[in-house]
C-alpha cells in the first residue's frame, strides 16, 4: 500500500480488519522505504475504514512512523477515528506515544503548514494539560487562533455555540512535530516558514528539490517567513547566499519577512542583501501590495530571457506528448478526442472567456512545458471523475485540474521512458483565466494542437 | 473508453454452462443429489474442482473426500449448487491476472473462503434458501469481469490511483457507469436467479440499501464478510482490499454479532 500525497501530506487508508497477520501485507518493507523517501510534511494513517484493530495491527505503521520521522522529520500519526478507537490507541501506547493522533484529517491539516487553512478560530480541549498547551502553541505557530477550554464542561458549553469556531478539536494528541521547513503557495509566491536557530541543519530540513521544481515550473517569488527565527549562524548564511545565487539564474526573488537582528550579526543582513535577498518587516507589505508583487515577479512568472525554441527531439516526440494528454482526458471524460488542427507558432486562443488552463513542466533529457487550456465546462467534466461529481467551486476545479495535469505529466514521463528519454515532472500550475496564462507564454513559440472532445474544444500547447 | 458494449461482451462470456453443468444444476435445483452426482461425474474437470474445493482447510474435513456423490452428499443441495456455480466462474478465470494479483489457486481460495463463511452466517441467521446461499458466488464472478474491464485501461487506472485515494469500484462506476455490484446483478439475471438476490447484492455494496429490512440485513452481513475476507493477507497482497469502499457505519449494528460468529478478538 502506498500513501496518497496531497498538499504535502501523505495519507494511508487501510480498510477492514487490522491485526498482526495482515499488517505487513498492508505495509511492506518497500512501502515503508518509499514513504521515508517522500518529500512530505506529514504522514498519516487514516483509520476511517478500519473496523477492527489491535496493537499488533498498528505496530507495523508505528514502525513506519519512526523510520519516516528519522528520515525526513515529518509529522506522523493516525487520524480519522472515533472516541473508542482513540482510547484504545492511548491504552496500547500509554508509555510510548511518540506519534500524533488527529481526530480527523481536517484537524491534522491545521497542524500542517497549509496556507489555505490559516487563520482558523479553533476551540481545543484535552484532558492532558501539557497537550492543551502543546496544541495551542503549534496552532498559533501555524497562524491560527486557538482557544483552550480548561475543563470538559467549558469545552461542552463552548462547542455548542453555533458558528463560533471554525474547527473544534478533541481526542487529539500531538506527538513530536515535524521540523521540516514548511512551504505554502499563495498566488504565485511560495512562502517558506523557518523558525528558532538556523544553522547547518537548514540544508537538511529545507526541501531543495521542491524549491528547484518550483523554479522550473515558473514560480519567481520566494518569501521566507522568519518571524520566529531567533538567530542564524554562518552556515545558514552560506546556505541562503547560495540559494539566492541559484534563484538569480531564474530571475527569481527571495525575501525575508520579520527577521530581527538582535541576536544575528547585522553584517549578515548586508551579505544577504548583496546576494540579492530583500528584507521586509511585515508579510502584508508584500502580499497586500500588488505593484510590489508584480515588481518582485509574483504575478508574472515569465522570464523573457528564458524563451527558447523547440528542438528536434521535442518535435519528434510530439505524438507522445499529445497521446499523454489525449489519453488522460479521454479517460476522464469518457469521450473520444478528434484532432482539429496543428500549428507551430505563438499560442493563439480565439475566445478567452470561460476558459481555464493548467501547465506542467518537465526536465531531464529534454525539457519544456505542456499547457492544457479547457473551456470551464469541459474542465468540470474532466474533473468530475476525480471529485465524484460536477462542481461550480472554481477553487476545487483548479485544484483538481492541477491533479489532472499531474496525471498527464505522469503518463508523459512513462511514455517518454519507453523511448529511453528520462524526464522528471515539476509541480503543476493552474491559471484561473487566460490572461494569467498569457503572461508566461508570451513570445514563446510552441506546438499548438486544437482538439475536440464531443464537440468541446480543448487546446494543447507544448513549449520550452 | 469503456462502453456498455464492452461490458456486455464480458458478461456474455460468463459460461452459459456446458450441458453437463446445466443438467447437474437442474438436478440440484430439484434436490436430486444422486442424479446430479451421476451427471457431474462425466465432467472430469468439475470432479477435480469439487475434490480440491471440498478438501480445502476451511471446510475442515479430517479425511480426504474424493467421490462426487460423497461430496454432494456432504455439502447438501445448496452448497453443492454453490460449488457448481463457483466451478462455472473458475472456467472464466483468466490464465494470467494483471490488475489483481491472483492466480487459479488464490481465486479458488477466495471462492471457498466467501462460500464457507457465508454458509456460517446464513446458518446463524436461520436462513435456508438455495439462491441466497449461492448469491455469494456472484462477487468472485464480478471480480473476473472487473479485471477484464480494468485491463482495457490498466495504465490509466494505475496512474489515476497514484494521485487520488479513489477506490477501484468508484473508478469502475465512473468509467463504465456500472460498478461491481451492478455487474453482479447482471450476472444474477444471466443465471436466472430470483430478483431478491440482485437486491441483496446491491445492498451489500453498503451504498445502495434495499427497502426491505430483511434483504438489507443480509446485505450488511455480506458487506462485512466481504471486508473480513478481503482483509486476509493474501487478498491484501492481491490488491482486492481496496477494490470496494468499506462503509463502516453501514455495518455498525451487526458488527458485535459478526465478530462473535467469526471469533474475532
Amino acid at each position: 500500500m502506498r500513501a496518497v500525497v496531497r498538499n504535502g501530506v501523505g495519507v494511508f487508508s487501510p480498510q477492514g480488519f487490522l491485526d498482526g497477520n495482515n499488517s505487513t501485507a498492508f505495509l511492506s518493507i518497500d512501502d515503508i522505504q518509499a514513504t521515508a523517501n517522500l518529500n512530505v510534511d506529514m504522514v498519516l494513517v487514516s483509520l476511517k475504514k478500519v473496523i477492527f484493530f489491535n496493537r499488533n495491527g498498528l505496530d507495523a505503521f508505528v514502525k513506519m512512523f519512526l523510520k519516516v520521522r528519522k528520515g525526513n522529520k515529518a509529522t506522523v500519526g493516525f487520524c480519522d477515528y472515533d472516541a473508542k478507537k482513540f482510547e484504545a490507541i492511548i491504552k496500547f501506547y500509554k508509555n510510548d506515544l511518540n506519534f500524533s493522533l488527529f481526530k480527523s484529517q481536517e484537524i491534522a491539516s491545521l497542524f500542517a503548514s497549509n496556507f489555505k487553512n490559516k487563520n482558523k478560530n479553533v476551540l481545543l480541549y484535552s484532558t492532558d494539560k501539557s497537550q492543551r498547551a502543546a496544541m495551542a502553541i503549534e496552532l498559533h505557530d501555524n497562524g491560527h487562533n486557538p482557544i483552550i477550554a480548561q475543563t470538559e464542561e467549558e469545552f461542552d458549553e463552548k462547542s455548542e455555540a453555533d458558528n463560533a469556531y471554525d474547527v473544534i478539536i478533541s481526542h487529539t494528541h500531538v506527538g513530536q512535530m515535524g521540523q521540516t521547513v514548511a512551504a505554502r503557495v499563495t498566488g504565485n509566491a511560495i512562502i517558506y516558514t523557518i523558525s528558532s536557530f538556523l544553522d547547518a541543519e537548514i540544508g537538511n530540513t529545507f526541501n531543495i528539490a521542491y524549491h528547484n521544481n518550483s523554479l522550473n515550473v515558473g514560480f519567481r517569488l520566494f518569501i521566507f517567513d522568519a518571524y520566529k527565527v531567533i538567530s542564524m549562524n554562518v552556515h545558514a548564511l552560506n546556505f541562503f547566499s547560495k540559494l539566492a545565487s541559484s534563484a538569480a539564474e531564474y530571475n527569481a526573488t527571495i525575501c525575508f519577512v520579520g527577521l530581527t537582528f538582535e541576536k544575528t550579526p547585522i553584517a549578515f543582513k548586508e551579505t544577504l542583501e548583496d546576494s540579492g535577498i530583500m528584507f521586509f518587516e511585515q508579510m502584508d507589505e508584500i502580499l497586500q501590495n500588488k505593484e510590489l508583487l508584480e515588481e518582485l515577479g509574483a504575478s508574472s512568472a515569465a522570464s523573457v530571457q528564458n524563451v527558447r525554441p523547440l528542438n528536434k527531439v521535442m518535435v519528434t516526440e510530439l505524438p507522445h506528448f499529445i497521446d499523454a494528454a489525449v489519453a488522460t482526458i479521454e479517460m476522464m471524460t469518457n469521450s473520444k478526442a478528434v484532432k482539429d488542427a496543428v500549428q507551430i507558432n505563438e499560442i493563439k486562443i480565439d475566445n478567452k472567456a470561460d476558459k481555464i488552463a493548467s501547465s506542467i513542466g518537465f526536465y531531464g533529457d529534454i525539457d519544456g512545458m505542456v499547457i492544457l487550456i479547457f473551456p470551464t465546462d469541459i474542465a468540470k467534466k474532466a474533473c468530475a471523475l476525480l471529485i465524484g461529481e460536477e462542481t461550480d467551486d472554481m477553487e476545487l476545479i483548479l485544484d483538481t485540474l492541477a491533479e489532472l495535469v499531474n496525471i498527464v505529466g505522469g503518463k508523459l514521463k512513462t511514455l517518454l521512458l519507453d523511448q529511453k528519454i528520462h524526464v522528471d515532472i515539476t509541480l503543476p500550475r493552474t491559471y484561473p483565466d487566460i490572461d494569467s496564462l498569457l503572461e508566461i507564454t508570451e513570445f514563446k513559440k510552441g506546438v499548438q494542437v486544437d482538439l475536440a472532445f464531443d464537440n468541446d474544444k480543448f487546446l494543447f500547447f507544448l513549449t520550452r | 473508453m469503456i462502453t456498455k458494449q464492452i461490458i456486455d461482451s464480458y458478461i456474455e462470456k460468463i459460461p452459459p454452462s456446458p450441458k453437463v453443468l446445466k443438467v447437474t444444476l437442474m438436478f440440484l435445483n430439484s434436490g436430486e443429489l444422486v442424479k446430479a452426482a451421476q451427471v457431474a461425474k462425466e465432467d472430469l474437470a468439475l470432479n477435480a474442482y469439487l475434490k480440491d474445493l471440498v478438501n480445502k482447510p476451511i471446510y475442515g474435513f479430517r479425511n480426504e473426500v474424493s467421490d462426487v456423490s460423497q461430496i454432494f452428499g456432504i455439502l447438501g443441495v445448496a452448497k453443492s449448487q454453490q460449488a457448481v456455480y463457483n466451478y462455472m466462474i473458475s472456467l472464466l478465470s483468466p490464465a494470467k491476472w494483471k490488475l489483481f494479483k491472483l492466480n487459479k489457486t488464490s481465486f479458488s481460495n477466495l471462492q471457498a473462503d466467501l462460500s464457507a463463511n457465508w454458509q456460517k452466517i446464513l446458518k446463524h441467521l436461520n436462513i435456508e434458501d438455495k439462491d441466497i446461499e449461492s448469491s455469494i458466488a456472484l462477487l468472485p464472478a464480478s471480480i473476473i469481469v472487473s479485471e477484464a474491464l480494468f485491463n482495457e485501461k490498466i495504465d490509466d487506472v494505475n496512474l489515476l490511483r497514484s494521485v487520488n485515494p479513489i477506490d477501484l469500484n468508484t473508478i469502475l462506476k465512473r468509467l463504465c457507469e456500472m460498478d461491481l455490484f451492478d455487474i453482479c446483478e447482471q450476472i444474477s439475471k444471466k443465471w436466472e436467479m430470483e430478483e431478491n438476490i440482485a437486491q441483496i447484492i446491491q445492498s451489500s455494496s453498503g451504498v445502495k440499501p434495499a427497502q426491505d429490512e430483511n434483504i438489507n440485513n443480509l446485505g450488511k452481513w455480506m458487506h462485512l464478510l466481504l471486508f473480513y475476507t478481503l482483509s486476509q493477507p493474501n487478498y491484501i497482497d492481491a490488491e482486492l482490499n481496496d477494490f470496494i469502499d468499506f462503509q463502516i457505519d453501514y455495518v455498525g449494528d451487526i458488527y458485535d454479532d459478526f465478530s462473535q460468529l467469526m471469533e474475532i478478538s
